[in-house]
């Protein structure tokens, strides 16, 4: 089994409750939960009621939307403030490492964004008692977000490490989600395809979070994607750790 | 080289080699994956990955989709986006499953390019969006000897038996050679096939063109199918032989069929105590003339007993719980019919047969009752019954026209009631002295006694359905905008038999992966109420009316010229009574609509405050709560330490 040491055990639970202490992290919750509510039942022919299908596809397929700018906006004050006001020193002073310190922080925003996604509990009660949902492919739909929101948190700490502006980390976070998001769109694999050989648009293709989301959300549990979203996380949170313990060298 | 770009060396490095593990174990896992569908909708059958197994030369798979045409188009178009998606997945299925030997190319053909061309050239059918732009959305299977098969247009609303044509297709591509099978009728089930521009000229001539029932078309589009002379004496070189509506045959056509069986041949058979699809019968009963037309006549009835099965003639299989609605005559008000047996689920999945699994939507036409007798070396298997309830009842022609009267005379039973058995074994023949050819037919009479196996020697196998109006075009089959639709699971029961008789197992076993209804069946009941309001209004509404217009006729015949003022009178008085009833009706009825339409209206909005503002408010509240008890704790804290200084 796992040890997790104290440290990380303690960090992890300051930080998840620091998102309940202060407003931003309920304005973050009253945005999330009222967005998405109200995209899903935006008046037009893709809403949820004209549609009148028992499912969480209308719910699922703007969960990505709504991630690309909220996402962004949790993982921006992970690093870049604390280097800002120099809490980080204050931080790294601790009996804790600094991938420890990582973790600890980024499990703690993936638990809150977890809680944002818990708080859309309706939209499922309201698909059971208007129909008979299949409750597999929800299930599904929820781990695929959750697998995608840590995917997009951990990007978002590395920008949020490699620069002490919340702004500059957003617009690059925004930019790096909207890519990772579009990568196997096909009007963009069709342009690329004009300039680069076959395997580099194949390359592109597996790179896409929103591929890897809809496989998952439309009700198949694939290796690749676990595989996919996995190696993210780690390889961008190792990302985080060796730009910290460079500034920290600093 | 300095820390720190030894650093940003290290984020690179590690950022290059994620890109690489993604992409390598992206492909390397790609196959290992959990299907969390109620209805296994991205899950192969084992049919198709055992037929996918046999494949062992390349096999190219080209899937045209006008994706760009659809964008362009309306709303509905683009809702083929989903099921394109949707047909993709699967058949990067067939693609991770063939060992590499099916190959998948996704064309998107434009206007005036070769692909376009070549779409037409392979016979999709294609759907003129505007003047330039055309839609298709089909497949085509190529292999190397340039054997090609295509699904001319992927209909959505087949979805559940998208698995079944896809690798029917494959199936059809690696057996270009099709087994035969022999179809024996004593109706015009297979005609001479006309050529269509003939068939045109001779109905212009308005010269009548017999054609084949649609379940023999599709029949042929796997098999080669075989018409059997009624009075043919042998019957050899077929897979299997279609025995439909047995009624009259000769005794050496139907000792034909029983030394066919015995030699190892494979029946499939349907009987029927009333087949309404017998035109001939139908027109007799017109001029008054004949009963139903039933089989087995008394003659193949003797081949069925050494079967072990026996159907009664003048006996139907009914069911209350199974019963459909339907209008018996014109006029007719639509009632629950006991002659209309609506097979769901119930009929088929206690018996899990491959014959009949995954069918939950079959119409019977008043059907027979099935019954075995145990005979040695036969095993009899039921396929298909109505549920526990069902029953077997008798009906004289008379009853059957009056439907109402045969549901409350029906009683329910206490076991289910059997429409098809399935019958393998070991067969004796119904004709151990064998045949004496006719004297009159001096050929025959020159050839003599034909020599008699009395015994299978290897195992054979019968299939017997007790209705033959289940597989006809009016019962199986409805007229869509894109032509013919299967209308129910009937043809496919039907070709599942014969696919089963001829050991196509694998194929047999891909069948329709069943559909879950998900729609709002809350909205769906309450706009089932406001309609069945609705509809009793228009009928109060017609009835008033009838009722003024029986008045005004009266009126009309009582008119003579003393009191004809006073009638006409009378008559507008009437009329303005009925405007006010039938306006105060019209009334009624907007109101009706409109209360169903509120409540459903009501239900959307209760449901959309729900996602949107419930939970958003209730942090709300929770927050300043939660500010209010922290500030007045430091509030607290700011008086202690402020009396400690004091």
């Amino acid at each position: 089994m796992i040890r997790i040491s104290p440290a990380v055990k303690h960090l992890f639970v300051k930080e998840f409750t620091s998102y309940f202490k202060t407003p931003l992290g309920h304005v973050f919750l009253v945005i999330f939960l009222f967005g998405i509510g109200y995209l899903t039942f935006e008046p037009g022919r893709g809403s949820f009621f004209y549609i009148r299908e028992a499912s969480l596809g209308p719910f699922f397929r703007h969960i990505p939307w709504m991630f690309l700018f909220l996402i962004p906006a949790v993982s921006m004050k992970l690093w870049a403030e604390e280097r800002k006001t120099g809490t980080v020193e204050l931080l790294l002073t601790m009996p804790v490492s600094v991938a420890e310190a990582v973790i600890a922080k980024f499990l703690a925003s993936w638990a809150f964004i977890g809680v944002a996604l818990l708080g859309t509990f309706p939209m499922v009660v309201t698909v059971i008692y208007l129909g008979s949902p299949d409750l597999g492919v929800a299930f599904l739909g929820y781990v695929a977000s959750f697998l995608m929101a840590g995917t997009l948190l951990a990007v978002g700490g590395f920008f949020s490490a490699l620069t002490k502006n919340q702004v500059v980390s957003f617009i690059l976070t925004v930019v790096a989600a909207l890519f990772l998001l579009m990568a196997g769109s096909p009007p963009i694999l069709e342009f690329v395809s004009t300039v680069f050989p076959k395997y580099f648009v194949d390359l592109l293709e597996s790179l896409s979070v929103l591929g890897h989301f809809d496989s998952i959300e439309r009700g198949v549990f694939a290796l690749s994607n676990l595989w996919f979203f996995s190696v993210m996380i780690v390889f961008w949170l190792y990302g985080s750790i060796v730009l910290l313990n460079e500034n920290k060298a600093d | 080289m300095s820390k720190r770009t030894q650093n940003y060396l290290k984020v690179f490095l590690a950022l290059f080699s994620m890109v690489l593990m993604i992409y390598i174990g992206g492909a390397l896992l790609k196959r290992a994956k959990v299907d969390f569908t109620q209805e296994g909708l991205y899950t192969l059958s084992p049919g198709t990955k055992s037929i996918l197994s046999k494949i062992d030369s390349p096999l190219k798979l080209k899937l045209y989709y006008s994706k760009t045409a659809a964008n362009k188009g309306t709303e509905a178009l683009r809702a083929f986006n989903n099921y394109y998606i949707y047909v993709q997945e699967l058949l990067r299925q067939y693609v991770s499953h063939s060992r590499n030997n099916l190959s998948l190319d996704l064309i998107d053909p434009r206007p005036d390019t070769p692909e376009e061309e070549e779409a037409g050239v392979y016979g999709l059918k294609k759907f003129n969006i505007t003047e330039t732009e055309s839609y298709f959305f089909g497949l085509v299977a190529e292999n190397e000897s340039g054997t090609e098969k295509v699904i001319e247009f992927f209909d959505p609303s087949a979805k559940d038996r998208l698995e079944y044509e896809l690798t029917k297709l494959i199936y059809t591509v690696l057996n270009p050679r099709k087994k035969s099978i022999g179809i024996l009728s004593s109706l015009g089930v297979v005609a001479e096939d006309v050529n269509p521009y003939m068939a045109q000229i001779m109905r212009m001539q308005g010269k009548p063109v017999s054609e084949s029932w649609m379940v023999v078309k599709m029949l042929k589009e796997l098999y080669d199918v075989k018409k059997i002379d009624l009075k043919g004496d042998s019957i050899a070189g077929i897979d299997a032989l279609v025995v439909i509506h047995p009624r009259g045959l000769p005794q050496e056509t139907l000792f034909a069929i029983d030394q066919y069986l015995i030699k190892g041949g494979r029946l499939l058979v349907f009987v029927d105590p009333n087949a309404l699809s017998d035109r001939s019968s139908q027109m007799a009963a017109m001029y008054g003339g004949g009963g139903p037309s039933f089989s087995p006549d008394a003659s193949f009835k003797k081949l069925m007993d050494k079967w072990g099965i026996e159907m009664k003639i003048g006996t139907y299989a009914g069911d209350k719980y199974l019963s459909g609605v339907g209008r018996f005559g014109q006029g007719q008000m639509p009632s629950r019919l006991l002659a209309l047996l609506n097979c769901d689920a119930r009929c088929t999945s206690p018996y899990r047969d491959a014959v009949t699994a995954g069918i939950d939507r079959s119409l019977f036409i008043l059907p027979g009752v099935l019954t075995k007798r145990e005979m040695k070396g036969l095993t009899h298997t039921p396929i298909l019954s109505t549920t526990e309830k069902g029953n077997g009842y008798t009906a004289a022609s008379h009853e059957i026209n009056n439907p109402a009267r045969l549901f409350e005379k029906f009683s329910e039973g206490t076991s289910p009631v059997v429409i098809a058995y399935r019958v393998v074994g070991e067969f004796e023949t119904a004709f151990p002295a064998g045949v004496v050819p006719d004297p009159k037919d001096k050929k025959k009479k020159k050839k003599g006694k034909t020599p008699i196996i009395k015994k299978s020697q290897k195992e054979s196998a019968v299939i017997v359905f007790s209705d033959v109006d289940f597989i006809s075009d009016q019962f199986a089959f409805k007229n869509t905008f894109f032509g013919p639709a299967l209308a129910n699971g009937n043809s496919t029961l039907f070709l599942n038999g014969v696919e089963a008789l001829t050991g196509d197992v694998d194929l047999m076993s891909v069948r329709s992966k069943g559909k879950i209804n998900r729609s709002f069946d809350v909205i769906n009941r309450i706009e089932l109420e406001a309609e069945k309001k609705t509809a009793d209004k228009v009928k109060e509404i017609n009835a008033s009316i009838t009722r003024f217009q029986g008045e005004l006729n009266r009126l009309g015949s009582q008119a003579n010229e003393g009191n004809i003022a006073l009638l006409q009178n009378e008559g507008l008085r009437k009329k303005k009574e009925l405007a006010k009833k039938v306006a105060a009706l019209k009334r009624e009825l907007r109101m009706v609509k409109r209360v169903g339409r509120e409540k459903i209206e009501r239900i959307g909005k209760f449901f959309q405050y729900l996602n949107t503002l419930f939970v958003p408010l209730l942090l709300i509240g929770f927050g300043f709560y939660y500010s209010r008890k922290r500030s007045r704790i430091t509030q607290m804290k700011t008086v202690e330490r402020d009396e400690v200084r004091s």
